[in-house]
């Protein structure tokens, strides 16, 4: 039996960084993993829908705006199967590239499903359940992740009624599809489909999309789907999903009043849950509650002695950032280096639809719940010069202060690049940055981020360009 | 117009220069870049160009005369214009400007700062105005007090005048280098009223004005290795969080730095801690007579200090008792001798210091300081001495080098050093670099003591009253009780690097020294 000093269960992005990490700090390192290293992150999540999605983006400029442009374009189709397979050659690409960080950081990787005999003590076993070896360790992060959450009104089927991971391997076109939730994953594929010509419906139990949004940055994003024809039930529960032949008849609830909607197929898209089963978690005694493990979310350590728990299997929020840097806070606190804590409230979120949608901190409703006093900037990309230059003026940067230490809460940008614009509030945040900080950085023009110096003027009033 | 010629500024710890030569007399006229004057400061020997065209018109300074960085060493007229007519325009200016006090010409005012007292002091507190506005002062005449994190200090005029305005109340801070008061050269009093007169008028944007003060005053960041971070300054400046405040505040942030939640949590304490005062407040007011007196800064610095030291020391004393006969028949037989011949008062102080220098360098480790988790060894001995200041201050200067010097020697430095203390002309380099300290609780009697440590250093020495006691004294021939001077020494060191051993030797060797004193090296 081979002994390690951390075995690491699980090989997404909270499990494989934590391997890495840790080998870089001197541990002998395992990381198990039943199927590809990288998650569902590599290979059913981020990447995969960023390559979709890129793929829809360019069929829509070029279908819908290239007069605009002054390109003349005839014929654009496209060939969805092939949309669908270049998203699963990008994700085995980049699976590729963290089995060559296993080789390359001296991380021993295990193929197969691990089972804890005790705290110290893993057993393997293949796919049919036949053991193929047992490791041994003084520590194990578990790692497991998470998985669609599943409602017994909504049955998923996995062909008519299907997950995230379904919906991005499709054999063909849906005609109608109706999207149950309106999280990131969910509108995501609602601009993905809707661009290819699915005719799309999303119901959410919330009052708006993307609800852990600001309300303004929500509300552009439904005026973004309405154009396009997309369908929006707000305020609406899915009383039940079933299949009846080739279609799948959805009983929907609104004010009170039913209504029964049809389509090809029913994505359900409403939250997840942790990975707690099936690998002796009780045996070893790791407390868990709702669906989760439970940790001190400065150590990570779960309650059992040596055994810490990071990523989506700890709870929200479910992001592959996050659990990537809690598996290596939790290995360099392991370690005994003095790391500061992750600050939850400064974790970025993205959302890839054409608007893009971004933010980091307090919206403004949770500012002024939290019982602060505001001062927020605005500055709509329609007043850049740069993104009228590349025909992007919808959307708009929107920051939130404290006005009376100057703290920047919030930020939230809606708009082009605006997954990638974030990270500068990232960076003003954690720097514990004040709108003069944002203010007075020389931003290069023109760029679109441009639009963050001026809406950090804009709530002091000293904006230029507006 | 006058171009005014200031001393330069030559470097970062130079604060004045000498005039060595004049290249050139009034009257005389300079090119652009034409050396005026020569100076020499502690550093360099330097020329100072004209930065002008014009006539040299007034001359301030004289050769060999010594001014500080800043001051005005002459006036060259621009225009070309010689002395005279420049003496006339100045004659027919002023009475105009009494029959018209809005009149905005400054050129002969002299802007006084707060001097910079020393590397890391970034503000001094006002605390006494010597003159007032309008009254005439002269040139090294101290026209006020001011008090730092460091040292109390008397600041001269620049130059001779009449007090022009003065812009800082007493007890208000102030960073260094900002101008406080003005001086008239040629004593044009400054119209104060017109200036209050505004400010009532305006007052919304006094306030304004005045909120942007307070925060320059926490600005200044240089001063230290500490970063704050925007949010942090802006709640320091909200809060009213002096930058030495802010300084003293632990940070759990990466490498030490000081969060949001730090120095909120900070604030939130402080805040705290009087409404507990004002309740015992109420209590003592119900037993009557009670009366509340701001500490000064010197008692507020010297309680931090005091606090400080309890808590980073861990403090043991020991205690040994010398035979001072030796030492006591010489300062009897010589004390006249020493004073009449050398000026030098021989006390006790100067033996003692001398042993124990002697004793640190047998026993380096009770020189030497803690930096984290180093142990820094020192090749010099700073020996501080502990003096009193009326009426309720105590201040630690060193003898800087005190290994390199005789009992002779240490006697002069250590009158210096008390003259200095008690008469406010300590420099922050006197109070700082200390490595072992000397503290005479007896000459009020006393006779046993349990110093506190002046930090960084790792011991005290705590000086007992010289008193005549029975003791038994060994002969050939039996034990006999004897009169002896005696003294009391007690030591108190810091137990984290010196242990009781090391504190027994050498307080030993102290009292070796001093019993077998050899009279003949002084």
């Amino acid at each position: 039996m081979e002994k390690f000093d951390l075995a690491v269960l699980g090989g997404g992005p909270g499990g494989y960084v934590a391997a890495i990490r840790a080998s870089q700090l001197g541990y002998k390192t395992v990381v198990i993993d039943k199927s590809e290293l990288g998650g569902i992150c590599l290979n059913w999540g981020c990447i995969p829908t960023k390559a979709l999605l890129k793929s829809a983006e360019y069929y829509d400029i070029v279908n819908k705006r290239a007069g605009e442009f002054g390109l003349s374009v005839e014929g654009v189709s496209f060939d969805f199967k092939k949309i669908i397979k270049r998203s699963r050659d990008v994700s085995k690409r980049v699976v590729k590239g963290v089995e060559y960080l296993m080789r390359k950081n001296n991380v021993k990787r295990v193929k197969g499903y691990g089972n804890f005999i005790d705290k110290n003590t893993l057993s393997i076993t293949d796919a049919d359940g036949n053991e193929t070896e047992k490791i041994s360790f003084d520590k194990v992060i578990i790692a497991t992740g998470g998985r669609t959450k599943i409602l017994p009104n909504i049955p998923v089927d996995r062909e008519k009624i299907i997950t995230s991971r379904e919906a991005m391997s499709l054999e063909e076109l849906p005609d109608e599809l109706i999207i149950v939730g309106a999280g990131a994953i969910g509108v995501e594929f609602a601009y993905f489909y809707s661009v290819l010509g699915t005719k799309v419906t999303i119901i959410e139990m919330l009052d708006s999309l993307v609800p852990v949004e600001d309300r303004e940055v929500s509300e552009t994003l439904k005026k973004a789907f309405l154009k396009r024809g997309i369908k929006i039930h707000l305020s609406t529960l899915v009383k039940e999903a079933v299949v009846e032949g080739n279609r799948v008849k959805v009983t929907i609830e609104k004010n009170g009043e039913e209504e029964v909607l049809t389509a090809d197929k029913v994505l359900s898209a409403i939250g997840v849950v942790g990975n707690i089963e099936n690998f002796g978690l009780e045996k070893i005694g790791v407390k868990t509650e709702r669906n989760s493990i439970v940790v001190d979310k400065e150590t990570y350590a779960t309650n059992v002695e040596g055994v810490y728990a990071v990523g989506d299997v700890i709870g929200p929020p479910w992001l592959a950032h996050v659990a990537s840097h809690e598996a290596i806070h939790c290995v360099e606190r392991m370690h005994g280096l003095d790391v500061q804590p992750i600050d939850y409230n400064s974790i970025p979120g993205c959302t890839y639809t054409i608007p893009q949608v971004a933010s980091i901190g307090l919206t403004e409703e949770k500012a002024i719940e939290a019982g602060y006093e505001l001062k927020i900037g605005r500055f709509p990309f329609s007043a850049s010069g740069k993104a009228t230059a590349i025909g992007e003026r919808e959307g708009f940067v929107k920051l939130i202060y404290d006005a009376k230490y100057g703290e920047l809460l919030g930020a939230h940008i809606v708009g082009a690049e605006a997954t990638e614009l974030i990270a500068e509030l990232g960076v003003a945040k954690h720097l514990e940055g004040t709108f003069e900080s944002l203010l007075k950085t020389v931003h290069a023009h023109p760029t679109l981020s441009e639009s963050i110096m001026e809406a950090a003027g804009e709530a002091y009033g000293e904006a230029i360009h507006i | 117009m006058k171009e005014k010629i200031l001393m330069p500024k030559m470097g970062e710890s130079v604060m004045e220069g000498t005039l060595i030569k004049w290249h050139k007399k009034v009257g005389d006229k300079v090119a652009k870049d034409e050396i005026i004057f020569e100076i020499s400061t502690d550093k360099v020997d330097t020329e100072v160009p004209s930065p002008v065209d014009g006539v040299l018109s007034e001359i301030f300074l004289n050769e060999n005369e010594t001014a500080e960085v800043g001051a005005v060493v002459a006036t060259i007229e621009v225009d070309g214009t010689g002395t005279e007519e420049v003496e006339e325009a100045s004659k027919e200016e002023a009475p105009e400007e009494k029959a018209e006090p809005s009149s905005d010409d400054d050129s002969d005012l002299v802007d006084v700062l707060m001097p910079k007292m020393g590397e890391s002091v970034m503000e001094g507190t006002i605390i006494k105005w010597n003159k007032a506005v309008s009254e005439h002062i002269e040139k090294d005449e101290i026209l006020f007090e001011i008090s730092t994190d460091k040292v109390d200090t008397e600041v001269p005029a620049p130059v001779a005048g009449v007090v022009s305005e003065i812009l800082f109340d007493e007890n208000e801070t102030v960073p260094v280098n900002t101008v406080v008061a003005r001086i008239s050269v040629s004593g044009k009093v400054h119209k104060k009223k017109v200036v209050e007169e505004e400010q009532k008028s305006a007052e919304t944007e006094e306030t304004v004005e005045i909120k942007s003060e307070v925060k320059d005053s926490v600005k200044p960041p240089t001063s230290s290795n500490r970063f704050y971070s925007p949010l942090v300054m802006n709640i320091a400046n909200r809060e009213n969080v002096p930058f030495e405040e802010l300084e003293k505040i632990p940070g759990t942030g990466a490498k030490g730095r000081v969060t949001k939640k730090d120095i909120l949590n900070y604030i939130k304490n402080r805040k705290a801690a009087p409404a507990v005062q004002q309740q015992s407040q109420t209590e003592f007011s119900f037993a009557g007579g009670t009366e509340v007196i701001p500490m000064d800064n010197i008692r507020k610095r010297i309680k931090e200090h005091m606090v400080r030291s309890r808590d980073t020391s861990v403090h043991v004393s020991e205690m040994i008792e010398v035979d001072m006969t030796k030492i006591y028949n010489f300062i009897a037989e010589n004390k006249k001798r020493f004073l009449e011949r050398e000026n030098i008062k021989l006390t006790y102080m100067a033996f003692i210091s001398s042993a124990v220098i002697k004793a640190l360098k047998k026993y380096p480790l009770m020189n030497a300081s803690i930096d984290g988790d180093n142990i820094v060894m020192k090749k010099f001995v700073n020996l501080g001495i502990a003096v009193a200041v009326e009426p309720n201050g105590l201040i630690v200067p060193n003898i800087k080098n005190a290994d390199s010097m005789n009992i002779r020697g240490l006697a002069k430095a250590i009158q210096e050093l008390s003259y200095k203390a008690r008469n406010k002309k300590l420099s922050p380099d006197d109070v700082v670099g200390g490595t072992f300290s000397l503290t005479n609780y007896g000459v009020f009697g006393a006779l046993f003591g349990t110093p506190i440590i002046n930090q960084p250093e790792l011991g005290i020495l705590g000086i007992g009253a010289v008193v005549k006691r029975p003791v038994v004294i060994e002969t050939p021939e039996g034990d006999v009780i004897g009169i002896k001077p005696m003294m009391m020494l007690s030591l108190s060191h810091d137990h984290r690097l010196v242990d009781g051993m090391l504190g027994g030797l050498f307080i030993k060797e102290v009292k070796d020294s001093l019993e077998n004193f050899d009279v003949t090296s002084v």
